[in-house]
């Protein structure tokens, strides 16, 4: 399964809308996957991410299934925002 | 102070609550309000001159700040509700100021750690470690992102809470200082 980030948004900050996404995504494509499913998180067309809104949809995709991937991460707010869910939010992709 | 809107943000977050400017257009009343034009904010930046790469990290920045007011002072303000909001870039150097009449960071932080002694204390650990005054929530890493590109970035800014100030660039200071601001103010330089 792909997620494509930017059909969220292209400027992606607040917690709120964040936890928002991440309800849509359980409802309209992880569910019934099964935890072994490869998840591949797609960020390309992203132009600013925030560990807010990340928090509630990385960090939740990566404790619930065990095989993740990032693509497409080279935008500075990607990776200063996975630098610091790393840091502190314990994630290990 | 250095600009008008610096003084408009100090003025706001002092002044009594019945003289304070709610007709300002600086002032967001509502999130919504406030990530309306925050989103306005890298493109304004970005017409002037400035690189996207770091335009967009200033907007990720403010989106961080901004939104942090609201989280943690959602049923909770003293008297008016919402932040100051401005920014200037002259395609040299900018700055971005915010203000709120919140709680402050050790009102707030208290909730998650009851012994924390002053308003020093707070800031040190809302810039260096996870945590949150929403206690029953799994969050708390915004303001260490802020600090993490302050570095990286070069940047400057100043957080004012209490009777404490954080000074961050190449190091991060806190000092003690004479007057007591109630709620938070911020000038991010760039």
């Amino acid at each position: 399964m792909k997620i494509e980030i930017q059909k969220f948004g292209d400027k992606l900050v607040s917690r709120p809308a964040g936890r928002e996404a991440f309800l849509a995504m359980e409802s309209y494509l992880l569910n019934d996957l099964p935890a072994d499913e490869l998840i591949e998180i797609d960020f390309s067309g992203v132009k600013a991410l925030t560990p807010s809104w990340a928090d509630e949809v990385v960090t939740k995709i990566a404790e619930k299934f065990k095989n993740v991937k990032l693509l497409n991460t080279e935008n500075e707010t990607v990776q200063a925002t996975l630098k610091t869910l790393r840091e502190y939010s314990d994630l290990k992709i | 102070m250095e600009n008008l809107q610096e003084k408009l943000a100090y003025e706001w977050i002092t002044a009594e609550a019945g003289n304070v400017d709610v007709a300002s257009d600086f002032y967001c009343a509502t999130r919504d309000i406030f990530e309306a034009r925050n989103d306005k904010m890298p493109d304004y930046l970005i017409e002037k001159g400035m690189d996207d790469g770091l335009a967009y990290m200033i907007y990720s920045m403010a989106g961080e700040l901004g939104n942090n007011s609201f989280d943690h002072n959602l049923g909770n303000w003293p008297d008016i509700p919402g932040i100051f909001y401005a920014y200037n870039y002259d395609g040299e150097k900018g700055f971005l100021m915010m203000a709120d009449r919140g709680i402050g960071v050790w009102n707030s932080l208290k909730k998650a750690v009851p012994d924390l002694k002053s308003d020093c204390e707070a800031l040190e650990l809302a810039f260096t470690k996870k945590i949150s005054s929403r206690i029953l929530e799994n969050r708390g890493n915004g303001l260490k992102f802020v600090k993490n590109n302050i570095f990286d970035k070069n940047l400057f800014m100043e957080f004012r809470t209490g009777n404490a100030k954080v000074s961050l660039n190449h190091e991060m200071k806190i000092i003690e200082t004479d007057e007591d601001i109630k709620g938070c103010l911020i000038i991010l330089k760039f």
